[in-house]
């Protein structure tokens, strides 16, 4: 038997690991779910910032295309004069202004040139043919015209507005440089500086039409937002993609702090579980030891029970006495349950001239003092009989000799005294139930005076009663195990009795077997001797 | 002991001594070869004088064995008079049978 104390840690019980496992699935279920919740709401503001930042910069094409075509139209005014031109743009060129360069360029001529120009030299002067063709074919009056230069050493952005209606007219052409890397950061401060950014000419997400970037290396990575900016004639690209987390630290970390928290708690679980069902298999060997130790105590009690069986058999008589013209039985029937065997038994002994004296006796109590007191009372009561079988005889001797000593105990005895060619039978109790007896017209218990059981008083009288019996009568003495049942009167009995053994007509044996297989059947709870004779004619 | 399919009997032992001088025992319960031997110890510590009347209460007594009728029959030895009051219809008719109605007197 393993000991309950040497349970192990290892292997876990399997509820323990179901509990785990289940920790761990809800666990997961919750982590992507906010994972899920997490992307999409970064998503979502991703796309919101992207509008945003798109809307700021469309919003400055009115700071590019106001001061030119206030240009366009004075130079249209002023009949291309250069000085009112240069006194007007003045303030927008310069290092740390709004633009470079700027310049008048009188349209509707064969050879296309600045007439008047202010700051660096225009990079679009550099090219003539680009110059013709971006006059004369790409731009629209009334409008902001871009162009770009990214190839160039000096690469730049330009812008072009010439009023609308006037095909001879001025267009003013300014640029704005670009960084010669591209790369721009947004300011620390910015509302907008939580988000990388690159920002392409036209509808181009290529890496050869971005405008200025704040990234290293194009094209962005990772999650990211694009929109298209509406500027002037033309439009930007903007694309973006988040520094950090845009809904907060909190949201972004939360799947990861659901899954430390789901883990410690599916392992706490697991571990409680794994402890109570440790405790429920210690509690369940605990019962397999207490069986075991009941199936062991039945074993010994079976055991104890059947040595005080094996002794109440060899304190009885081994076999019946042969006896003409009279059949002889006897049962011993022992209690259905409990160690103590019984005092109960019995004699059928031949006394000469033709007569037969029964005996049957109970000792009050039970186990091996009632036991041997009743083998003593036996002995006795054989000694007395074998001196005179009259049963007041024997019954008034037994009684005195019991009562000459202590004693805390008392006998109930019945003595008949057969005689098989007379059809006779003298009848003595010494507070035992009554015998019964069983002719053609049926069954009856013998009237008898009760007396009073053996070892109650001293000196007194034991009444016998002679009867006489008819051919083939039956008698039947018993002691009160066959009769007596807790809380019912003994008459109950006495009458189930009476019609179990005349219900058919049975031979003397089948009939006392019939007797102790019915007690047998009902788990009686004492010992029960039964004694049958029956007259052969 | 339920495992072994016996449940033990109770029995109530009371003894108080009444108006008259008399002990009396009040014994409710089953008195079997289980616990007589309890009863037997109680009637023993009830000192024994030789003007002794003891007196058996057997209204709440539903069952009584030998075993039971013995430790009566032993106080009948250590008193000058024992008497059951009101034993059931079922005790009764025992001790009719037993002869033992004429030993004891007995009370309604």
């Amino acid at each position: 038997m393993k000991a309950p104390g040497s349970l192990g840690r290892w292997p876990p019980s399997w509820v323990a690991v179901a509990a785990l496992l289940t920790g761990l699935i809800v666990t997961g279920a919750l982590v992507l779910t906010s994972a899920a919740v997490y992307t999409r709401s970064e998503r979502r503001l991703l796309n919101l910032r992207v509008r945003e930042l798109s809307l700021v910069l469309a919003a400055t094409a009115p700071s590019i295309q106001t001061p030119l075509a206030s240009a366009a139209e004075l130079a249209n005014a002023t009949g291309g004069s250069s000085q009112k031109f240069r006194e007007f743009m003045a303030p927008y060129v310069g290092p740390g202004r709004q633009f470079t360069s700027v310049s008048l360029w009188p349209l509707g001529t064969s050879h296309l040139a600045p007439s008047a120009v202010l700051g660096s030299a225009p990079v679009l002067a550099s090219m003539p043919e680009r110059a013709t063709q971006f006059f004369t074919r790409s731009t629209r009056a009334g409008v902001l015209n871009l162009t770009s230069f990214l190839s160039s050493p000096h690469p730049a952005l330009g812008f072009d507005f010439s009023a609308p209606g006037r095909a001879h007219g001025f267009a003013v052409y300014a640029e704005k440089p670009l960084p010669a890397d591209r790369r721009s950061s947004l300011e620390k401060n910015s509302a907008f500086s939580d988000l990388n950014y690159a920002l392409y000419l036209g509808h181009s997400e290529r890496t050869s039409d971005v405008l200025v970037t704040s990234l290293q290396r194009l094209p962005v990575e990772g999650r990211q937002a694009a929109d298209v900016v509406p500027f002037g004639a033309g439009v930007f690209t903007i694309v973006v993609s988040p520094i950090g987390s845009l809904g907060g630290a909190f949201f972004e970390r939360l799947p990861w702090i659901i899954a430390l928290v789901g883990l410690l708690v599916s392992l706490a679980a697991a571990l409680m579980t794994d402890r109570l069902a440790r405790r429920r298999r210690y509690a369940e060997q605990l019962v397999g030891v207490l069986d075991q130790v009941a199936a062991e105590n039945r074993e010994m009690y079976t055991e104890q029970r059947s040595i005080a069986q094996t002794l109440q058999h060899a304190l009885l008589p081994d076999a019946l006495p042969d006896f003409d013209g009279l059949q002889v039985g006897a049962r011993y029937v022992p209690a259905a349950s409990g160690i103590d065997v019984g005092g109960d038994w019995y004699d059928t002994v031949p006394v000469g001239d033709g007569q037969m004296l029964i005996m049957i006796g109970d000792v009050s109590g039970h186990g091996l003092r009632a036991a041997t007191t009743m083998a003593s009372l036996r002995h006795a009561a054989l000694a007395y009989a074998a001196q005179d079988p009259s049963p007041s005889f024997v019954l008034a001797q037994l009684s005195d000799f019991v009562n000459s000593g202590a004693h805390d105990y008392f006998a109930t005895m019945l003595c008949a005294l057969i005689d098989v060619g007379a059809h006779r039978l003298t009848v003595a109790s010494a507070g035992h139930i009554p015998p019964l007896l069983i002719d053609g017209t049926g069954g009856q218990f013998v009237e008898l005076d009760a007396n009073v059981p053996i070892g109650v008083m001293r000196k007194s009288p034991y009444l016998q009663k002679t009867f006489s019996v008819g051919p083939d009568t039956t008698l039947i003495a018993f002691t009160d195990g066959l009769v007596e049942r807790r809380g019912e009167v003994l008459d109950v009995g006495l009458a189930r009795l009476r019609e179990a053994a005349t219900h058919a007509a049975l031979s003397l044996e089948d009939l006392l077997s019939e007797l102790a297989q019915g007690l047998a059947s009902e788990g009686h709870h004492d010992d029960t001797a039964i004694v049958g004779i029956r007259w052969q004619n | 002991m339920a495992e072994l399919g016996v449940e033990p009997p109770t029995v109530q032992i009371d003894v108080h001594l009444d108006s008259t001088g008399a002990h009396v025992v009040v014994l409710s319960g089953e008195l079997d070869s289980s616990n007589a031997a309890t009863l037997q110890e109680r009637v023993e510590s009830i000192p024994p004088q030789p003007t002794q009347r003891l007196i058996f209460d057997l209204t709440g007594l539903r069952f009584m064995d030998s075993a039971g009728i013995a430790v009566l029959i032993g106080a009948v030895r250590n008193a000058s008079s024992v008497s059951l009051r009101n034993p059931s219809p079922i005790i009764q008719r025992v001790l009719e049978t037993t002869g033992l109605s004429n030993v004891f007197s007995i009370e309604p």
